[in-house]
């Protein structure tokens, strides 16, 4: 779970409350991940259930402090040892898409290619744009980089294809 | 407002049997202060439209304009192209005898500015592109990217107002492609025209507009409105 260790390494660094938590969070991975104050406090109960944090008292605004247990630094440590595997990640709808126009026959597949590639072409813009207009340090720019690498692995992809189309034609 | 303009451009190498019809109709357009990127595969007619955009190519039929100017009535299209035009390519031909510094220099001295005039422009656009620190060193001193730079460098001295770059990132690493582009966009957002010929939709993405190239002609373009399926 990304949010929750994300919070733990966040906590790593020093007590915190939720809403900081928050905010630091959005900005490392450059409001890509938007969190709402709901979801983190949510996190950080059950990473208290879990023995991960614990609470400590309430500043003088009455927002309690947490803090990261020796248990919680071992689960951080844990998971930055092991590799994401992507084995069970949710089918694309694009690749779904092409499949069924290739075998659908009818449907005029290089039309899907070229309209796809264009609206690839045209998030790859803005992310570029984004990634310019940067502001918050190293790790937002690599948030954007991999969207970015993303994106121009799916335009990769597409243009792959239209030239094993063309080919079978 | 337009800075190039190709209107119906066709370019036929060779004749008869084997004639290759490089480009069949294009019309595109640069603006000042624009950014605009050709995609395509290999073999799409992508060098060919940057050299005929260049002049250093002339069109079958169609026409070419850069700035006011009809290629097609210009006595002297070298002057031209020396005046305003700046030309990168992949294989970068920086002069191995000649520091990073001269090399920028010389197409100024060749269009007979005193030296120490041309050194001046030469630093001055060496300092715009954050390569000052490169001026006395020799090609086989500089990294691949930083040679690419310098180039960059000497296609941009003297106040020329259009750019052509034919991949311009050829094989060099993500990290230094993306300075490349860095260079050539703040160029574009100083008021030169600039086209990008490209495969790399991650150094596409640079442009304002992109436009796809296929087998001559062009397929679509970013700037186009398109319904997306929901
Ligand atoms: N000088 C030439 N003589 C004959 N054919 C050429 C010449 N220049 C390019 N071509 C052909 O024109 C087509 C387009 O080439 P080019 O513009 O270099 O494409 P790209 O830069 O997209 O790879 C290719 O089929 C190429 O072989
Ligand atoms: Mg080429």
């Amino acid at each position: 779970m990304p949010v929750r260790h994300g919070l733990l390494t966040l906590l790593s660094r020093g007590p915190r409350h939720g809403y900081q938590l928050r905010v630091e969070f959005e900005a490392s991975t450059g409001a890509t991940w938007p969190l709402n104050i709901g979801q983190v406090y949510t996190t950080l109960s059950r990473l208290e259930r879990d023995g991960l944090v614990k609470p400590g008292e309430s500043d003088e605004q009455g927002r309690v402090v947490y803090t990261i247990t020796a248990a919680g630094r071992e689960e951080m440590v844990r998971w930055f040892s092991t590799p994401v595997i992507h084995s069970d990640r949710p089918r694309d709808e694009l690749v779904i898409k092409l499949a069924m126009a290739v075998a659908a026959k009818k449907v005029d597949v290089a039309e899907v290619i070229h309209k796809q590639r264009t609206a690839t072409m045209r998030a790859l813009q803005q992310l570029t744009r984004a990634k310019r207009a940067a502001t918050e340090g190293a790790a937002q720019r690599l948030v954007l980089d991999s969207m970015i690498f993303q994106a121009e692995a799916e335009q990769r992809w597409l243009d792959h294809c239209e030239a094993v189309l063309k080919e079978e034609r | 407002m337009t800075f190039v303009r190709l209107a119906e451009v066709a370019r036929v190498h060779g004749e008869g049997a084997t004639a290759v019809h490089a480009l069949k109709g294009v019309s595109l357009e640069v603006d000042v202060g624009e950014l605009v990127a050709v995609m395509g595969p290999s073999g799409s007619g992508k060098s060919t439209l940057l050299n005929l955009a260049g002049g250093l190519d002339r069109p079958t039929s169609g026409t070419v304009h850069i700035g006011e100017q009809d290629l097609a009535t210009m006595r002297d299209l070298a002057a031209l192209r020396r005046r305003s035009v700046g030309f990168v390519f992949q294989d970068l031909n920086l002069i191995t005898s000649l520091t990073a510094a001269e090399n920028v220099m010389l197409p100024r001295e060749l269009d007979g500015l005193r030296s120490s005039l041309a050194r001046k422009e030469a630093m001055a656009v060496l300092a715009e592109i954050d390569a000052e620190y490169l001026a006395d060193r020799f090609p086989d001193e500089l990294s691949g990217g930083q040679r690419q730079r310098v180039a960059i460098a000497r296609a941009l001295v003297g106040e020329r107002r259009l750019l052509l770059a034919d991949e311009p990132t050829g094989a060099l690493d993500t990290r230094t492609g993306d300075e490349i582009l860095q260079t050539l966009r703040a160029r574009s957002d100083a008021g030169a025209a600039v086209l990008l010929v490209t495969h790399e939709p991650r150094y596409a993405a640079w442009a304002d507009r992109v436009v796809f190239l296929r087998d001559g002609m062009i397929t679509d373009t970013t700037d186009t409105s398109l319904v997306s399926a929901p």
